[in-house]
């Protein structure tokens, strides 16, 4: 079985609004295929070429283009990008907010058999296209939309806000304000962490601790239960492309030091989220999937919490980010709080979570974020990451999710 | 870094002074005493200026005073900021009393956008000169975070490497140093531009004149807004004083088109400067049951008419192909397109890129400076950008020989040709689709 390396990739700039360039999907695609081939020393005649071979194949994630864009067949729509995706293998995956975790995991599957040599995933959505409360709408397709979304306004934020009173129900020992506080503080981090990534959507945004902490006002109105606006992330247009390739790729091009994927989980939780909670009565964890997702990830690349240098997470909502720390294996389930206020997860601190500036920060283009965590954990392996670069970070773990914590994604990757 | 922890803007009742104010007490995290004449006025800004960064934390940092308490306010301040009218006589007015009270370790700034600043500096006590800076911000800052920051003769060189790096790594300003030069590096390049356009507004007022020379330089030539929809939002009256100012106190080979067209002068005499007056060069009718007309002023009949949807073949080609990702198939088009309205579209791409270079050698002090000021306080694809996007279909330099002769007798093109590097920045953001 080979291994599956991490060849190179790019992200658009998550700050650009693509319908008010008056640019669509393929304008999208083309310039995110170009930057990404070209970062990983490829070209379009590449492609070509490995296809002669059956050598090359493509992988897209994408939510939910068909109410976004009104377009479907994803993985076809990459010939109209460039005629050297003529005759390559390619198709769409699907899994909510995890979308593109499920196109990394098809590649990378793909390369470990030997089927083929060169993986191209891309990840994409583009969510401005609609008012934010239709968006939100066609994002409560991710839940039981027939139960949980339809009708309700802005379904995500309830369902996390109601994972946030979960949380507290759990565990008994955990004061209210505390907890509040330490979301406040999980933002507070992704926005000033967004500040050193060029290609953060926030990166111009303010964002205090005061302003975090101090919801249900004008600027910060509540969104759903005790969350706020600065608790959630954005809605972002945005692609990110990542190229997986074999032993054999790298061996034939003399290429040397590309991180590799060291192991994964992808564990599904129970759809709905009243079931998801009556699941959790017997773990310690409020999502013991998420946990297991992880426990999968660390057992396939043998490696510990202790081996982790860098995590990015899928901070869709703080309350998401909080219950992630203790999945990792950070704290102790219902000690997150402590990994918050030690400054563990921040910047500096010695298991810094999303450098990038995550969801909230960085932006969270459903489709794409997937992708844009595994090339951002490419990014701090290889000392690439610029500014947010975390120093001598040789290990990296992302936890992508799909749905209220339905689609648990990990993934490790790090250098060999 | 630099401690600043106690702010006081003058003149806060002003857009600008308002929107810096907000960057001072987000950002800096700085108490800001909030002056303006009317203190009744200044408590109803306070409201915008929370609204200016979107975040009601700030509300606590904003202390409305008025003139009368400008001493006590200053006298308790680590950094001055004075955004009034400009007026130079204003402007030093107020110097001399925030010179009598500036403690000894504060700084000082004005966020004239082109007044001189030694002028300013030397109505201060001898001592506070070197404390005392041009801190020019664009509108609105928290979107466009230029600054263009302007140390006199005085200038204390370590205080200024301090401010610097306040304005940069606490205030998340792109920094750029320039010369104290009139309306500084932006306004100088971006006005040119805009200036120029407004005179071919005049020379081609039988093609339709204002809403015809905006047509073919529009969005799809890089960058947010046409060039006269801009002079129309930001107001008749600031672009004559820009360039009325530049025209009085510069002399460089583009010095003729800093000329304000005669048409548009009457129209700031009549008080038609732009959105915020109702009209100008634009105007938007509204009518009761809902509906709006985007009208525009006829150079020649001196009266307002609709808008003409104009449709240039070379222009809808090229929003076409930018819709689609196409950049190079669009600069294809341009270069290659002789039409009127293609020829006159690209030589105004070209002249920009030459006074870009031309101008930054003069006012700024490094070639990026030009690209870092188009691009984060116009939001226009900035010049080095621009030589990077046409180079991928031509040479610029031989294209500029060709469409520019008269520009490249006048100055010796290639010396600032020599200077060109590859941009930071991205061109494809800036080249848009749609209108």
């Amino acid at each position: 079985m080979s291994k599956v390396y991490i060849l190179g990739g790019a992200q658009t700039d998550f700050e650009r609004n693509w319908k008010k360039e008056g640019k669509g999907m393929i304008a999208l695609l083309k310039e995110v295929l170009t930057d990404g081939l070209n970062h990983a020393g490829l070209t379009f005649d590449d492609v070509k070429e490995l296809n002669k071979e059956n050598r090359v194949a493509c992988f897209v994630g994408n939510f939910i283009a068909e109410k976004y864009t009104d377009q479907g067949h994803l993985g076809a729509f990459l010939t109209e990008v460039d005629p050297a995706f003529y005759g390559v293998p390619s198709a769409r995956y699907e899994a909510a907010c995890a979308s593109s975790s499920a196109a990394i995991d098809a590649g990378a599957t793909k390369i470990r058999s030997g089927d083929y040599d060169v993986c191209v995933v891309v990840g994409w959505e583009l969510m401005k296209t609609v008012e934010s409360s239709v968006g939100g709408d066609y994002l409560g397709r991710a839940a039981y939309y027939e139960k949980e979304g339809k009708g309700i306004e802005l379904p995500f934020p309830k369902l996390f806000g109601r994972l946030a009173d979960e949380t507290l129900k759990k565990y008994p020992w955990l004061d209210e304000q505390r907890y509040m506080d330490a979301l406040a503080r999980i933002s507070v981090t992704n926005y000033d962490n967004a500040k050193r990534n060029p290609l953060a959507q926030t990166r111009r945004w303010f964002m205090s601790y005061e302003q975090a902490s101090t919801r249900d006002t004008e600027t910060n109105p509540l969104v759903g239960g005790r969350l706020g606006v600065s608790d959630c992330s954005q809605v972002t247009d945005g692609a990110a492309v990542v190229v997986l390739c074999s032993e054999r790729f790298l061996e034939e091009r003399d290429i040397e030091n590309k991180p590799v994927v060291k192991g994964y989980g992808h564990r599904t939780a129970p759809m709905l989220f009243e079931k998801k909670m009556a699941d959790n009565e017997g773990s310690e964890y409020t999502l013991p999937w998420t946990r297991q997702a992880a426990l999968d990830a660390y057992r396939r690349s043998g490696l510990t919490v202790d081996d982790i240098d860098v995590f990015e997470t899928h901070d869709c909502f703080t309350s998401s980010e909080y219950a992630a720390i203790s999945a990792f294996g950070l704290t102790e389930p219902g000690k997150e709080y402590e990994a918050v206020e030690s400054g563990q997860i921040s910047f500096s601190g010695s298991k810094p979570i999303n450098p990038s500036g995550g969801l909230i920060g960085c932006g969270h283009p459903v489709g794409a974020s997937g992708a844009r965590m595994l090339l951002d954990l490419y990014k701090q392996v290889t000392g690439t990451a610029g500014e947010y670069q975390v120093q001598g970070a040789r290990n990296g773990m992302m936890l992508n999710i799909g749905g209220s914590a339905t689609t648990n994604y990990v993934f490790v990757v790090g250098k060999e | 870094m630099m401690k600043i922890q106690t702010v006081t803007v003058i003149g806060v009742t002003g857009t600008m002074g308002a929107n810096v104010a907000g960057i001072f007490a987000s950002f800096g995290d700085a108490k800001v005493y909030c002056v303006g004449r009317d203190i009744e006025k200044v408590k109803k800004t306070i409201p915008r200026i929370v609204k200016s960064v979107k975040a009601d934390a700030i509300r606590k940092n904003l202390i409305p005073a008025d003139f009368s308490m400008l001493e006590d306010c200053v006298s308790q301040s680590d950094l001055v900021f004075e955004s009034c009218k400009e007026d130079i006589g204003i402007k030093k007015e107020i110097a001399s009393r925030v010179g009598a009270v500036l403690q000894p370790h504060a700084v000082s700034g004005t966020g004239s956008s082109g007044l001189s600043i030694e002028e300013i500096a030397s109505c201060y006590p001898e001592e506070l000169r070197g404390r005392f800076f041009g801190i020019h911000m664009f509108n609105p800052p928290y979107t466009l975070p230029l600054c263009e920051l302007t140390p006199t003769t005085y200038a204390d060189k370590d205080l200024q490497a301090e401010l610097k790096e306040y304005l940069r790594n606490r205030l998340y300003r792109t920094v750029v140093e320039v010369k104290d030069s009139p309306a500084f590096l932006g306004n100088r390049i971006g006005f040119q531009f805009i200036n120029e356009a407004l005179q071919y507004a005049e020379k081609y007022k039988d093609n339709g004149g204002i809403d015809y020379i905006d047509a073919l330089l529009g969005p799809f030539t890089g960058r947010a807004m046409a060039p006269l929809a801009t002079s129309d939002f930001v107001g008749l009256d600031v672009h004559k004083a820009i360039v009325d100012n530049i025209y009085e106190n510069t002399d460089d080979y583009a010095h003729e088109t800093f000329v304000l067209p005669e048409f548009a002068t009457d129209l700031v005499s009549e008080g038609k400067l732009g959105r915020k007056s109702g009209g100008g060069l634009y105007q938007q009718v509204k009518y009761e049951n809902g509906l709006k007309r985007q009208t525009t002023f006829d150079v020649n009949t001196g009266l307002y008419r609709d808008v003409i949807p104009y449709v240039f073949p070379f222009a809808d080609k090229m929003k076409r192909r930018i819709a689609e990702g196409d950049y190079q198939k669009a600069f294809e088009l341009l270069v290659n397109n002789h039409s009127q309205e293609a020829e006159l579209c690209l030589s105004f791409l070209l002249k920009y890129i030459v006074y870009s270079l031309y101008a930054t050698e003069e006012v700024g002090y490094s070639v990026e400076a030009a690209d870092d000021v188009m691009a984060t306080g116009f939001n226009w694809c900035p010049p080095l950008a621009m030589y990077q996007a046409l180079s991928t279909v031509a040479d610029v330099s031989q294209l500029i020989r060709e469409r520019l002769p008269e520009i490249c007798q006048r100055i010796d093109v290639g010396h600032y040709l020599a200077d060109v590097k590859p941009s930071k920045y991205d061109y494809r953001p800036y080249f848009k689709s749609g209108r």
